[in-house]
């Protein structure tokens, strides 16, 4: 064998596995889904059909765009205020915030969906406030949209913090400074100087939260409410409850097909690499 | 400046609060989700010692996530030497491949391992959750080992080589030892991936081979057994110690710096 040969059965030998085994394992049962969308048993696209003309179905669908806007915005919002403080105070406070954030990252969803199971619980501390704040008797809050919203804020919010904190922390803080120094007002610099420069954050952060909750299905089916179904909360029944696998690939394929679209635009715009970078 | 400290203090009392609940919970009497406890005793942690619906769970995930890591190891650790040192027709595609597990929702590859592993006849098998986890785990192990193999120094490789080492002895002698933190933290990041994957492991594991996340789900949706919070505080308390112990042991290494600069 030549070495241009050798060379490139040492590529093939390094690579065959796991391009072997993803297609096995991971591409083979995704093409199934796609698959089993449009067969039943002969070409169809019935499964579509159904999804498109029943209202059930644009309503889940919306909601769920709904619902993860709101858990991005939320987080956002929250977020943004402790990154900055963060960066701005350094110290202990930092290293103390950074901690508990990455504790709250590292716990288990199941643990932490659990937890609020228990603070909106029946017999729990949040409906006691508020019957002790006069509001008697205090409305029911696990699986309602308003439980499950709020779960998901403080799952995905550790992914927001990491993402903004990454990016500020690379701020040169004597930027703001000189801006300062020119004679802008504090929230003058804020707006025109920090904010502009922490935006690849806020994108990457948002992008991350978005999507994560676009698929979201142990905390919806757990705490939500069962009217108000998010979408992969629809899939799992689908194939749990009413064994319909041909509209549950159609609904995973139009779920897929939303978060990929999401990627796409990150990418033509950002650049998937720096996402995980 | 104040009022956005505040807002700060309040959103880390939102991250941090959540996490505390589930610890006296765990010590409480009530058989049913009621905080605050109405009295305090161990009971359910002896009870969760002694039922085997928790510990099979417990053990099958620990069982699961090993076997994991270790395959995902073995796959990925060649092709990142291939994808980093290498430029070659097709490297976007694999690399795309390679991500593509962390892009597609989990409940879509869900319904995909469903049928899939149905037709191969290991559905409810750890074999089945051990495959599906694999190819959820090599996104992230793969960013983990392909970033540490690009901070590796060749010329360390190419002194070897130099001195006469073969490229097998180089490998085994030079390149292993000093990457094998990253693959560790890799493998590690693989294990807990699978260790913490509930989407999957909830339509594919099955009674037999039901992992801890999906006995979780379980429990929580179906029987609101108390044990769940013994559960929750254990898993709590392992991160806790993660992710303190750095910090005590440098606190500890400092104490014993300054204990010899005064001796």
């Amino acid at each position: 064998m030549t070495a241009v040969q050798n060379e490139k059965a040492l590529l093939w030998l390094l690579l065959l596995p796991v391009v072997g085994f993803l297609a096995v394992f991971f591409l083979i049962p995704l093409g199934q889904v796609l698959y089993f969308s449009v067969m039943d048993p002969g070409f169809t696209l019935k499964h579509y059909a159904a999804f498109m003309t029943d209202a059930f179905y644009w309503k889940v669908l919306f909601g769920t765009f709904q619902t993860a806007a709101l858990v991005t915005a939320l987080s956002l919002l929250m977020a943004y205020p402790l990154a900055y403080m963060v960066v701005k105070l350094g110290g202990a406070f930092a290293t103390t915030i950074l901690l508990i954030v990455t504790m709250s990252f590292w716990t288990s969803f199941l643990v932490r969906t659990f937890a609020w199971m228990v603070i909106l619980g029946n017999n729990g501390p949040f409906r006691a406030a508020m019957e002790m704040l006069g509001v008697v008797p205090a409305p029911q809050l696990l699986f309602t949209r308003f439980s499950s919203t709020l779960a998901m804020v403080h799952l995905l919010i550790p992914f927001m913090v990491l993402a903004l904190y990454s990016v500020m922390k690379k701020i040169d803080p004597n930027l703001t400074r000189a801006a300062r120094s020119l004679g802008a007002s504090p929230f003058d610099a804020f707006r025109r100087i920090f904010l502009p420069l922490s935006a690849p954050g806020i994108v990457n952060g948002c992008t991350l939260v978005f999507i994560m909750c676009l698929g979201f299905y142990v905390t919806p089916v757990l705490l939500g409410s069962p009217r108000e179904q998010m979408i992969a909360g629809l899939i799992g029944q689908q194939i749990e409850e009413f064994l319909e696998f041909g509209e549950a690939s159609a609904t995973s394929v139009i779920l897929l097909a939303v978060t990929l679209s999401v990627f796409a635009l990150y990418n033509r715009f950002v650049g998937l690499d720096k996402l995980w970078g | 400046m104040q009022i956005v400290l505040i807002l700060a203090l309040l959103v880390a009392l939102f991250v941090l609060g959540p996490l505390l609940v589930v610890v006296p919970m765990s010590f409480s009497t009530a058989n049913s989700f009621e905080f605050p406890p109405p009295d305090y005793w161990l009971g359910y942690y002896r009870a969760f010692f002694n039922d085997e619906r928790w510990l099979t769970p417990v053990v099958n995930s620990i069982g699961i996530g090993l076997a994991t890591m270790l395959l995902t190891m073995l796959l990925v650790i060649p092709a990142s030497f291939a994808m980093v040192r290498r430029r070659f027709m097709g490297r976007g595609a694999i690399n795309l491949l390679l991500m593509m597990p962390m892009i597609v929702p989990h409940i879509v590859m869900a319904l995909g391992y469903y049928t899939y592993f149905s037709q191969l006849r290991i559905i409810h098998s750890p074999l089945g959750v051990v495959l599906a986890h694999t190819c959820l785990s090599v996104p992230v192990c793969y960013l983990i080992i392909a970033a540490s193999l690009k901070g590796f120094d060749r010329n360390l490789e190419r002194a070897a080589m130099n001195l006469g080492a073969s490229p097998l002895r180089t490998f085994w002698e030079i390149t292993f030892p000093v990457l094998r933190p990253g693959f560790l933290v890799g493998g590690l990041f693989a294990f807990i991936h699978s260790f913490d994957e509930a989407v999957v492991a909830i339509f594919i594991s099955g009674q037999a081979a039901s992992t801890l996340p999906r006995k979780m789900f379980d429990s929580i949706r179906i029987e609101a057994d108390p044990i769940i919070s013994v559960v929750s505080t254990l898993l709590f308390a392992v991160v806790l110690l993660a992710v303190l112990s750095p910090l005590a042991w440098r606190a500890i290494m400092k104490a014993h710096g300054s204990l010899k600069a005064t001796a």
